[in-house]
């Protein structure tokens, strides 16, 4: 089989870190090639790599058996490559073939000639097999007919290799479906189709080969028919993660968040969260897994007042606060730890101190008679710094001036230290170090054994078995399943993460 | 009936024409920083010194059109430097704008002092305005004739060029661009189209046309310059950019309401209504516009809402029909 | 410390830039710079009547400036402070001279009358851009050239002083704003203002209101997280700004001209709002910067009979300044911001 891409060696690093460790690559043409693995495994990176938009340390790009120098999409282009991205550049007020055709238009006599562009369009959509009417303006289209315009934006600039990064993440099983046809068609006619994606169900289902990468680097690539499910599982996760589950006594209390039937919409006004039901009870840490994107943020956000619901009640010690706003909700003893603290965690510019007085600045002894108490701002904040060990100069030192995981202790020392009897935490290590980490999750444990119900959202599994009491699986807005914490199953909570119920443990999906 | 018929004829439309040449110029103007994603509170500013430089050019060379140059040269400095300032040191637009529109209401009247020792208005000093223009056969169309003929020549330079711009954006790269710059521009980053270089682009496009509405200020729809005599058209052209969302077609229509108001407020004063009401109305009428767009721009989110969740919920059906609707509507 | 040391400087150097620019422009209209400079110094600061004078003239764009920084700290542009100003002016002398009531009490319902104009002069822009996100910058502004055209048809129209110009009936004694000292109009309102200027500075930084409103101006999406009510404490930042601005007008009212007349207080509103905007909305910082702006108008006077550059001069050396820092000057807000998703400006 001729090798339509062979990457040689490739190391890309960004500062200390390797995104990309020695990977060797040889995509087959006229086949679909998936790339898979966990978030963070390198597998953006290293197409970003192939498109021309990164430029790799070290290694080789060898297209259609010629070594090449892409020193940027363009370049990347004029090989024959195309790259739909996950996020789609596509402009709402114009037409689909004026996006087809944007930056390439086709001009006559200096003007654009739309008839022609429509007309090219129209060709293209008939010759592989994507619907499209090209007069439409894509602001009113689907997200599934904006995804089928992308590719012909790559196929009208005469790409023959075709990079697809997620391209399901924001597909509906159907839509799913119907891409994984028009792939099939275009490897009919020759044409090599990258497909990364980490839904094991969808790379069985599609493609010819796989890779998997793992920490940046390539452990396998073989055809697929050799692979079982639970064999890509092992491949993605490696070894066991060491489960060092954090020690801990079983004292869950009574029930202090009920959520039932929970609907609501994401920023794009789709369903984001589709009928989710389930408790926690004082004293325990409920998991949410789940790939990115599945309705774990839209959840937090629901839960703290900062998005509407559509259906469903939420009711926090027997009473119902479905609706409430985001001063309510905290009223009634909600803390929260978003997950994009640097937007709404914190004021960047702003003390730590300043920071830390967020929604508790009208409650004694905070304030009195409407004056903020300067005295106890500043001995908690010291207390604070203290007991949370954020690295800082002092309780003037603002927060942009701190680290990541520093700027995340504002927050945990802020949300921790309400008498609040329920804690959202989102994403509570991401971008932090290891060390910081490792006190985060201490402070997690304590508040859990103090007694707080706490829903602990992350997209790293092995977090979530370090800390949570039971795990939910998330997947396109509802609850796939449920998984004790301490009896974790790596293969079944992948399966459950790829929105597959594996039928062997389908008991264990409780009442949830 | 009298009176209506005293308020509402030819001369009225004719008169409509004349008061919207000079905002609808401005307003066109604006048009290209707003598609471009620009908020310009400056064209005020800009307006003000065309007006000045105009009458000034006028003066020095005897000709009336390199007046017109001189006012859109100074514009274009004033366009020039909001662009530096907000493009490339990324300033606050509202701040820049606000400062540009009192510099130039500083410098306008600070140069008429030192050059004409006079402060209030220019006028005489061998200023002439641009000819009106006959366009020849007009007897032949009746009380149309009256409304198409005797403007100066930027009255019909002002509606000509709302055709023009929509062909713009609609038909030229520039024009596409710019738009997508205003709209997306990560859209625009992705295919290489420089985002810097598109608003300055529109930035002195924009100082372009807010040059000749100043210059037909002084020299087609008066001749003279008067201390402030843009009063306001530039902001007014603002809230109208607001509710039009810079479209030509829609920016032409708000500035014939404001003409019509301008106009029809004109003739109010000859029915004994206080002038100083009668000059208020325009700007009410802005006002009222920016209030009444802005509250049903309210609903139509809710409708796009049900709309889009409808689409959503419905995924299952929209993606297989449409497949079986196009194969059986192939011959 | 350095990063406000380094900003103060870096103000300082565009001040001296603008001033060189402004130097320039006063070349091209044939004067000579230094003669300007010195004319202004000596017009503001040459006697304590001069000096009394630039106080006068502060004392409006102090107040004005007040008004805006309350905006500004909000993440809002009230631009429509000599709107205000016009209509507080107007309504507190038609209560000073329309009744005819005890001093103190006079004064008092002056004054009241005054704020209670500026915040129905600002409240429909305030309710439309905290219920829908009508862009408050041009209702603003548009707002100022109806108050002023409305302001002057009542004055002309139904309370002109009969055998006088365009103005009103002077107020009643017992509503004068007292003055300070016997050579000069300069009058409480000074001290109004000084007190204003502390007082929202202490508001801004010692109360949990203040707080609130600072960090909706610095981060909304952070105080939309901590709780806060963005909608509401929009409408009521705006409405407080007016407050001050109307304030603005009748202290000038009852202080210094005990009457009102067409082109009553000629361009303080603009001058408050960049005295704010130079002072990167700090209440305290604006105390100086409006003494900047009221030596240079008080300064301008001077500069009329003394050489031949107009006093508009000043003006432009006002705006050179604002050009000159504002890049630097980080009032939170690009108008871009209101909107809703990645669209471009629109409301």
């Amino acid at each position: 089989m001729p090798l339509a891409i062979e990457l040689k060696s490739i190391t890309k690093r960004f500062g200390a870190f390797v995104a990309n460790e020695d990977v060797n690559l040889a995509v087959e043409s006229g086949k679909i090639h998936a790339i898979i693995g966990e978030n963070g495994a390198g597998k953006t990176t290293l197409m970003n790599v192939l498109f021309g938009l990164l430029q790799p340390d070290e290694g080789e790009i060898w297209i259609d058996g010629e070594k090449k120098n892409l020193p940027n999409p363009a370049a990347a282009i004029a090989a024959g490559i195309g790259m739909v991205h996950q996020h789609f550049k596509l402009v709402p007020s114009l037409t689909v073939a004026e996006n087809v055709f944007l930056g390439m238009e086709i001009r006559k006599g200096g003007l654009i000639d739309h008839a022609a562009q429509i007309r090219r369009t129209a060709e293209l959509s008939r010759q592989f097999g994507l619907q499209v009417d090209p007069t439409e303006r894509v602001g009113l289209l689907s997200v599934g007919i904006e995804q089928r315009i992308e590719i012909l934006k790559v196929l009208a600039r005469g790409a023959r290799i075709i990079i697809l990064d997620e391209p399901t993440a924001v597909l509906t099983p159907q839509e799913s479906r119907e891409l994984f046809q028009t792939l099939r068609g275009f490897v009919a006619q020759g044409m090599t189709v990258i497909f990364i994606s980490h839904h094991l169900e969808e790379v069985m289902e599609v493609s010819d080969n796989v890779s998997v990468l793992r920490l940046g680097k390539n452990v396998a690539t073989r055809p697929t028919a050799e692979l079982t499910k639970s064999d890509l599982v092992q491949l993605m996760v490696g070894r066991l993660v060491s489960f060092d589950r954090l020690p801990r006594v079983a004292s869950v209390g009574k029930t202090v968040l009920e959520v039932e039937d929970l609907w609501a919409r994401d920023d794009r006004r789709l369903p984001a969260l589709r009928g989710v039901s389930f408790g926690v009870r004082a004293g325990e840490i409920v998991g949410i897994a789940g790939v990115a994107g599945n309705g774990q943020t839209e959840l937090a956000e629901v839960l703290s007042g900062l998005r509407p619901s559509s259906h469903g009640s939420i009711q926090l010690n027997g009473r119902t606060i479905t609706g409430a706003s985001a001063r309510e909700i905290r009223a009634a003893g909600v803390g929260h730890v978003p997950g994009d603290r640097l937007v709404r965690g914190v004021d960047r510019n702003a003390s730590i101190s300043m920071n830390l007085l967020m929604g508790r600045q009208d409650q004694s002894p905070w304030s009195k008679h409407g004056i903020i108490n300067r005295a106890y701002l500043l001995e908690q904040t010291q207390a604070l710094i203290k007991r949370f060990d954020i690295r800082a100069r002092g309780p003037e030192s603002t927060a942009k001036s701190l680290s990541g995981g520093n700027i995340q202790k504002i927050v945990l020392a802020r949300e921790f230290t309400g008498d609040a009897d329920c804690l959202l935490i989102d994403q509570p290590t991401r971008g932090v170090d290891i060390g910081a980490q490792e006190s985060i999750h201490g402070e997690i444990m304590r508040q859990r054994d103090a007694g707080k119900a706490i829903l602990l959202i992350s997209v790293q599994l092995d977090e979530l078995i370090r800390l949570a009491d039971r795990i939910l699986v998330m997947f396109g807005g509802t609850i796939m399943g449920e998984i004790p914490g301490d009896r974790v199953d790596e293969e079944e909570i992948g399966m459950l993460m790829a929105g597959v119920v594996p039928e062997a443990h389908s008991n264990t999906v409780g009442a949830a | 009936m009298e009176v209506l018929e005293r308020l509402l004829n030819i001369s009225l439309v004719v008169a409509t024409i004349r008061t919207t040449a000079p905002i609808l110029l401005v307003a066109l103007g604006g048009s290209f920083t707003t598609k471009a994603g620009i908020f310009n509170i400056g064209l005020e500013g800009q307006m003000l010194v065309g007006a000045f430089f105009a009458v000034i050019g006028t003066i020095a060379t005897g000709s009336p059109w390199l007046g017109v140059l001189c006012g859109v040269a100074a514009a274009l400095t004033l366009a020039l430097i909001f662009a530096l300032l907000v493009v490339s040191f990324k300033a606050n637009e509202v701040v820049v704008g606000l400062a540009l529109n009192i510099l130039a209401g500083g410098l306008t009247v600070s140069l008429m002092k030192a050059i004409f020792g006079t402060r209030g208005s220019i006028f005489g000093h061998g200023l002439v305005g641009l000819p009106a223009l006959r366009l020849p056969n007009v007897k032949d169309f009746g009380w149309f004739g009256q409304i198409i003929s005797g403007y100066t020549p930027l009255v019909y330079a002002a509606f000509l060029f709302v055709p023009v711009l929509i062909l713009f954006y609609n038909r030229t790269r520039l024009g596409l661009y710019i738009r997508v710059v205003g709209e997306k521009p990560e859209a625009a980053e992705a295919l290489g189209i420089s985002i810097t270089r598109i608003r300055y682009v529109s930035s002195l496009l924009c100082g372009l046309l807010a040059g000749l509405a100043g210059a037909h200020l002084a020299l087609g729809y008066t001749t003279m310059f008067t201390e402030n005599m843009s009063s306001g058209r530039g902001f007014m052209a603002v809230a109208i950019l607001i509710f039009s969302n810079g479209d030509p077609l829609k920016i032409l229509l708000g500035c014939l309401l404001f003409g019509f108001s301008d106009a029809l407020s004109l003739r109010l004063q000859t029915l004994g209504i206080s002038s100083y009401l009668v000059l208020a109305v325009p700007y009410l009428v802005a006002l009222i516009a920016l209030f009444a767009l802005s509250y049903r721009s309210r609903p139509r989110v809710i409708q796009e809402t049900l709309a889009s969740m409808g689409r959503a919920l419905s995924v299952k059906s929209n993606t297989i029909q449409p497949a079986a609707a196009t194969d059986a509507s192939k011959p | 410390m350095s990063d406000r040391f380094d900003s103060l400087f870096g103000q300082a150097l565009a001040i001296l830039f603008a001033l060189g620019l402004g130097a320039l422009v006063i070349l091209t209209v044939d004067e000579s710079p230094v003669r300007v400079f010195v004319t202004l110094l000596n017009g503001a600061f040459g006697s304590p009547e001069r000096i009394a004078g630039t106080l006068l003239q502060t004392t409006p764009i102090l107040i004005c400036g007040i008004a805006a920084c309350i905006s500004f700290r909000g993440g809002l542009f009230n631009i429509g402070i000599e709107g205000q100003l016009f209509m507080g002016g107007f309504w507190a002398t038609w209560v000073g001279f329309s009744f005819n009531l005890p001093p103190a009490l006079h004064l008092l319902l002056a004054m009241a009358a005054a704020v209670i104009a500026g915040m129905a002069w600002i409240a429909i822009p305030a309710f439309f851009r905290a219920r829908y996100k009508t862009n408050e910058v041009v209702s603003t502004i548009l707002a100022n050239y109806v108050a002023i055209l409305f302001t002057s048809y009542l004055t002309i129209n139904w309370f002109k002083r009969s055998g006088g110009q365009s103005e009103t009936p002077p107020i009643f004694e017992s509503a004068y704003l007292p003055e300070l000292f016997s050579f000069s109009r300069l009058n409480w309102g000074l001290i109004i203002g000084l007190v204003l200027a502390i007082g929202v500075y202490l508001f801004f930084t010692r109360t949990a209101r203040g707080y609130a409103v600072s960090e909706m101006g610095a981060n909304p999406k952070f105080a939309e997280y901590g709780g806060i009510d963005i909608k509401k404490q929009t409408f009521l930042v705006l409405i407080a700004s007016g407050a001050v601005g109307g304030l603005a007008g009748g202290v000038e009212a009852l202080g210094v001209h005990h009457r009102f007349m067409e082109g009553f207080a000629p361009g303080f509103g603009f001058d408050g709002v960049i005295a704010a905007l130079l002072a990167n909305g700090n209440p305290i910082g604006t105390i100086f910067t409006a003494l900047f702006f009221g030596a240079l108008r008080s300064g301008s006077l001077l500069l009329e009979v003394d050489t031949t550059a107009s006093r508009e001069i000043i003006t432009v050396i006002q705006a050179l300044i604002i050009l000159a820092v504002s890049a630097q000057i980080t009032i939170r807000r690009k108008a871009s911001d209101s909107t809703a998703g990645e669209r471009r400006w629109k409301f």
